[in-house]
């Protein structure tokens, strides 16, 4: 059997190793204790009965994880504040110990011979509470009178952020001809990923070393948010991963639990490990979107955009995660006009704090937010004003001949073509034909609809250069080392085709290795789909060097001039002649010498990319019982270059799919008295399933982008950007002929047919969040 | 999970003999059910009874024009048996859409009918088909047997043994699987038997219950204009954070107008 993807054989026989793999003598597990109700103050812990249970080792609380010198996890802005005002930070300790914040947080560690001892010990822990009144909801949260969460941040408003031109949008609104405005909630979701979160950890006593076995996406980001919560000095901390099931952005960043194993690891003197069951991975591993918001858009007579208006108010749990604020704001100012020409823009970002667990980076990342919203109000604003969708947009977009491009707020787009890519959408999707399955649909009873978005994306910049590095093995074997983890992307297979093209050598020569504790490297997790633009450029740069590297020995033994040599497909000759020697067995002739000459570390840095796409859905609703079902969709995207378009329309597929199930049911839901949370399995958390997806049609329109040695852009969450608003535009081109005049996420069933239901009976707005 | 005790007794009395003599004891037949309770320890046996080497238990056989199905029979059994598929093709489909394969391969018909989860599928055919229950201790009528959410006529250490099926004229299931779980967000289970016309239904309301009013509808009709525009009352249906009781009224509605279509299409039903 052949794999097109390097890992698969791996991956799909059961070879790959994830933290539960791991196993050393005289490992010891370990159980939490987790709060029980979403706000309290904590009278008492009482853990003498625990610690005299059976096999316990150790038993942790915020007694011991202040003895220890722990400090609150950290958290950031990536920029100031409006007025240039700083981020409260809400002290997060990894135990608490005076207050709970939400339903889940972590009280008590206990660490026993087998999980189950440590399990039986952490029910026989007594925590005495003192009731605090909750609040659920951003909304909630910033009204008068809201209990406060944390000391030092009254309103429970952490920071807002203002991006645009507030004075140029408010002239723009005053002279429009048409204002048209529209409020929309992204729903909290789960991520979800097949591996649930789990740490194991070693401590060498003799050293100071800690070997921290975790998921991550990326070694950098993991080890800096431990050092800073624990206090362990940066060259003491290892962290290491091999196979990571999955991420999603939920593996960025360092639970509270991961510290709490170093320092169970260190005082039980064994390995600890722990791996979260699904219903702590419901409870407590970070939760997305949750953001209310409200948009406006001022047009004059002809339709032309002249100014947009954004206000979110987002809902960031309990605490903030490090990658919150960025989520938060950063793909709102890099994509605050969209792909249009619009001369003015302000969004305002206000980040809101409740009782519930912290909301951090998924798929997406953002740019979910900004692109549902912009593209619902798009299509509201057609709607309005009796203008046909495609036709809007075609008069807004921004022209070809126009790039580069500078938006409204000083940033910019380097490439695009955005009229190809929506031509291009409209001609796969037979646009034009959909009139007729309308009416076939509709002798069927059924309410068919399509829906378009036109989208772009900013890619992750990323925060340091990124480094790669290739040793050359005694076997031929050529290993890559990296910091963007794969835990999903293919990264095994991309870098080694990429290195395999450029040097002129199979591909399988190549291993990759992310997390592997004898090399640190420079460079950024796995995140923003910025692996290919960033690592894949470092790797460019590597594979020159190397080729350099291979020109200076060719020269010897050709005794030739290196000026002379050419290199090509693997082969370096002596220019004109046909005196050559291959990079194969240069490597073999010297690679394995004490000096190891070939073994070479290269970086390289890149900025964001601006992919960009155009999706069409078409949806059939079952008035009866208010099924959706995707009949067909059609994405046309601009990720620059394609190294690999098996792994692009893998990529396209999973995130299109995962944006499907936030808008057919994915919602988490706490109940909004008690603060519990009531969506904590699959058996109420609704996971799109593949009968739920019909006809994708995956297509590109790549102009490679002159920022990065590649021409890539970036593909990972592309397919959440588009699907989000063309499947909920669908819905509502669907629903809008029997009167939905609004209709917030999810389309379950339920609200599918009261929305119907409601609209017969003159209500269009039943399902509306606001 | 707790710790328990497991034992696999070899026969029927030895394993009815343990549950009577532990009270803690539960039977354990595929364990879909109870073996994720336990890892939750929302349930603390004292000792599992596995029924599942029991040979009194297994089995499909037609027995004097009855469909007679061991308790331990699994849900893939029924559902690819050429013997249910010919006698009671709708109680075959109806297998064939519980669940994932890998809960079919291993979830049991006594273990769904004992758990009685107001969602699960079989208990509407046992209702819809008025089945007999039998026990290893007497035989319970359907229309005794479930009362009410997760509730049964069952005793405590009572063991179901096998369940016994009339075979109608006509029968058929339409589901609405729930968009999470995939159990039955309503289930309607329509028979015609020795020309007696039993609807019933599951997931929509606390328990399996009989739509008296199609009953009657249809028994003076049998079409689904009978049915068309009755309206089921949604007062003592579920209403939850999926659905409110109204949704459910409505399905209930629409999933016996489906069911219908089924039996228009095929004389038998399926
Ligand atoms: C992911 C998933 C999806 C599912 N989807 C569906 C679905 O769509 N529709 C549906 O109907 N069901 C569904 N189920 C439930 C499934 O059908 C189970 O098989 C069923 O609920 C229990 O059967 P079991 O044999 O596994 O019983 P077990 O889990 O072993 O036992 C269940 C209960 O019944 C008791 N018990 C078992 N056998 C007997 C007996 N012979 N006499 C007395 N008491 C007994 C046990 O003590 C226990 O209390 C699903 C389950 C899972 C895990």
């Amino acid at each position: 059997m052949t794999f097109s993807r390097l890992e698969d054989r791996r991956l799909v026989t059961g070879a790959g190793r994830y933290v539960s793999d791991w196993n050393f003598p005289g490992q010891l597990h370990a159980a939490f204790l987790r709060a029980d109700r979403a706000h309290a103050r904590i009278v008492s812990i009482n853990t003498e009965a625990a610690r005299a249970m059976p096999g316990v080792r150790v038993v942790l609380t915020a007694a011991d994880t202040a003895a220890a010198g722990f400090r609150s996890l950290p958290c950031a802005a990536p920029i100031p504040g409006k007025g240039g005002s700083a981020l409260l930070k809400p002290e997060r300790p990894v135990l608490a110990g005076d207050v709970v914040r939400f339903v889940g947080e972590c009280v008590a560690c206990v660490v026993a011979e087998t999980a189950i001892a440590a399990q039986d010990a952490v029910e026989a822990i007594i925590v005495e509470y003192e009731d605090l009144p909750v609040a659920m909801t951003a909304e909630a949260a910033v009204a008068p009178g809201a209990p406060q969460l944390h000391p030092g941040i009254p309103g429970n408003v952490a920071i807002e952020f203002e991006t645009g031109d507030p004075a140029a949008v408010a002239a723009a609104f005053e002279g429009a001809a048409h204002v048209v405005s529209l409020d929309l909630h992204n729903q909290r979701v789960v991520g979800s990923p097949m591996e649930p979160k789990g740490c194991l950890a070693r401590h060498d006593a003799s050293t100071g070393d800690y070997f921290v076995h975790v998921c991550t996406q990326g070694t950098t980001g993991m080890r800096a948010q431990l050092v800073a919560t624990t206090g362990v000095p940066d060259e003491h901390v290892h962290i290491v991963a091999e196979d990571v099931g999955g991420g999603f952005g939920l593996r960025f960043n360092a639970y509270p639990e991961y510290s709490a194993i170093m320092l169970a690891a260190r005082l039980a003197g064994a390995p600890v490990r722990w791996v979260a069951s699904r219903s702590e991975v419901f409870l407590s591993d970070e939760h997305a979107r949750g953001v209310t918001s409200r948009g406006e858009v001022a047009l004059d007579a002809e339709g032309h955009f002249l100014a947009f208006r954004f206000n979110f108010l987002n809902d960031m749990g309990a605490y903030i995660a490090p990658t919150g604020p960025v989520v938060a704001v950063l793909s709102i100012r890099a994509c605050l006009a969209g792909v249009y020409r619009v001369p003015a823009a302000v969004a305002n970002v206000r980040l809101a704090l409740t009782n519930s667990v912290p909301m951090a980076a998924y798929r997406g990342a953002g740019r979910p937010v900004i692109s549902y919203m912009i593209e619902r109000l798009v299509d509201q604003a057609a709607t309005d004003l009796g203008i046909d969708p495609v036709e809007l947009r075609r008069r807004n977009l921004i022209p070809t001949a126009a790039m580069p491009w500078k938006t409204v707020n000083g940033l910019g787009y380097d490439s695009g073509d955005f009229p190809a890519v929506l031509d291009k959408a409209l001609g796969l999707s037979d646009w034009n034909g959909f009139s007729a399955r309308r009416a076939e649909a509709g002798a069927r009873g059924m309410l068919r609809g399509i829906g378009i978005a036109t989208f772009i994306e900013s890619t992750g910049g990323g925060a340091s250069p990124d480094e790669v590095e290739a040793r050359f093995g005694d076997h031929g074997e050529i290993t890559i080392h990296a910091v963007s983890h794969s835990h999903g992307q293919s990264h095994e297979t991309a870098y080694a085709e990429l290195l395999a093209s450029v040097l002129g050598l199979p591909r399988e020569r190549f291993r990759l290795r992310n997390g592997d504790p004898g090399v640190r490297l420079a460079g950024n997790p796995t995140g923003g789909s910025r692996t290919m633009h960033g690592v894949g450029s470092a790797l460019r740069v590597l594979a020159d060097d190397i080729i350099a590297k291979g020109r200076e020995l060719a020269a010897r033994a050709l005794e030739a001039a290196s000026a002379d040599i050419e290199f090509d497909n693997g082969v370096f000759r002596i220019a004109g002649t046909d005196r050559s020697v291959s990079l194969d067995a240069l490597i073999e002739r010297h690679a394995a010498g004490p000096e190891r000459v070939f073994d070479t570390r290269s970086s390289a840095r890149t900025g964001s990319t601006f992919p960009n796409g155009c999706h069409v859905a078409e949806v059939e609703i079952d008035p009866a019982t208010g099924v959706v079902s995707i009949e067909r969709y059609t994405a046309v995207d601009d990720a620059g270059n394609l190294l690999n378009p098996t792994i692009v329309a893998g990529q396209m597929h999973g995130a299109i799919v995962q944006g499907a199930g936030q808008v057919l049911g994915e919602h988490a839901i706490y109940d909004l008295e008690t603060g519990q949370f009531l969506t904590g399995s699959f058996m109420d958390y609704a996971m799109p399933k593949a009968v739920n997806v019909h006809g994708l049609t995956i297509a590109d329109h790549p102009v490679p982008t002159p920022t990065n040695l590649l021409g890539v852009k970036g593909v990972g969450e592309a397919g959440v950007t588009g699907s989000l608003p063309a499947l909920m535009n669908a819905i509502l081109a669907a629903l809008r002929p029997v009167g939905v005049t609004h209709f917030d996420m999810p389309a379950t069933p339920a609200r599918v047919w009261g929305a119907v239901g409601a609209a017969r009976a003159g209500d269009g707005r039943r399902f509306a969040h606001a | 999970m707790y710790e328990f005790t497991y034992i696999k007794p070899g026969s029927l009395p030895e394993a009815s003999d343990l549950l009577t003599r532990h009270e803690g004891a539960k039977p354990l037949s595929g364990g879909m059910t109870l073996i994720p309770t336990l890892k939750q320890r929302l349930s603390q046996p004292s000792h599992l009874v596995d029924l599942t080497g029991l040979a009194a238990l297994k089995g499909i056989a037609l027995v004097e024009g009855r469909l007679e199905i061991g308790a331990a029979t699994r849900h893939v059994e029924v559902a690819t048996s050429t013997v249910v598929r010919e006698s009671l093709p709708a109680l075959a489909a109806l297998a064939a859409g519980i669940g994932d394969p890998q809960v079919r391969n291993r979830g049991t018909m006594g273990g769904s009918v004992a758990n009685n989860d107001p969602a699960a599928d079989y208990p509407s055919a046992v209702l819809g088909l008025a089945a007999t229950v039998h026990t290893d201790r007497r035989s319970i009528a359907a229309d005794d047997f479930f009362q009410g959410m997760f509730a049964t006529a069952l005793e405590p250490g009572e063991l179901i043994t096998r369940i016994s099926f009339p075979l109608p004229e006509r029968a058929a299931y339409a589901k609405f699987p729930h968009p999470a779980s995939g159990y039955a967000m309503t289930g309607v289970f329509i028979a015609v038997t020795g020309g007696v016309v039993r609807v019933a239904v599951t997931g929509a309301g606390p328990g399996v219950f009989r739509w008296t009013d199609a009953e009657a509808a249809l028994q003076a009709s049998f079409s689904p204009a009978a049915i068309a525009g009755l309206e089921v009352d949604a007062t003592d249906l579920n209403a939850d954070i999926h659905a409110p009781a109204a949704y459910r009224a409505n399905l209930v509605r629409v999933m016996a107008l489906r069911a219908l279509e089924t039996l228009q299409t095929s004389s038998k039903g399926q």
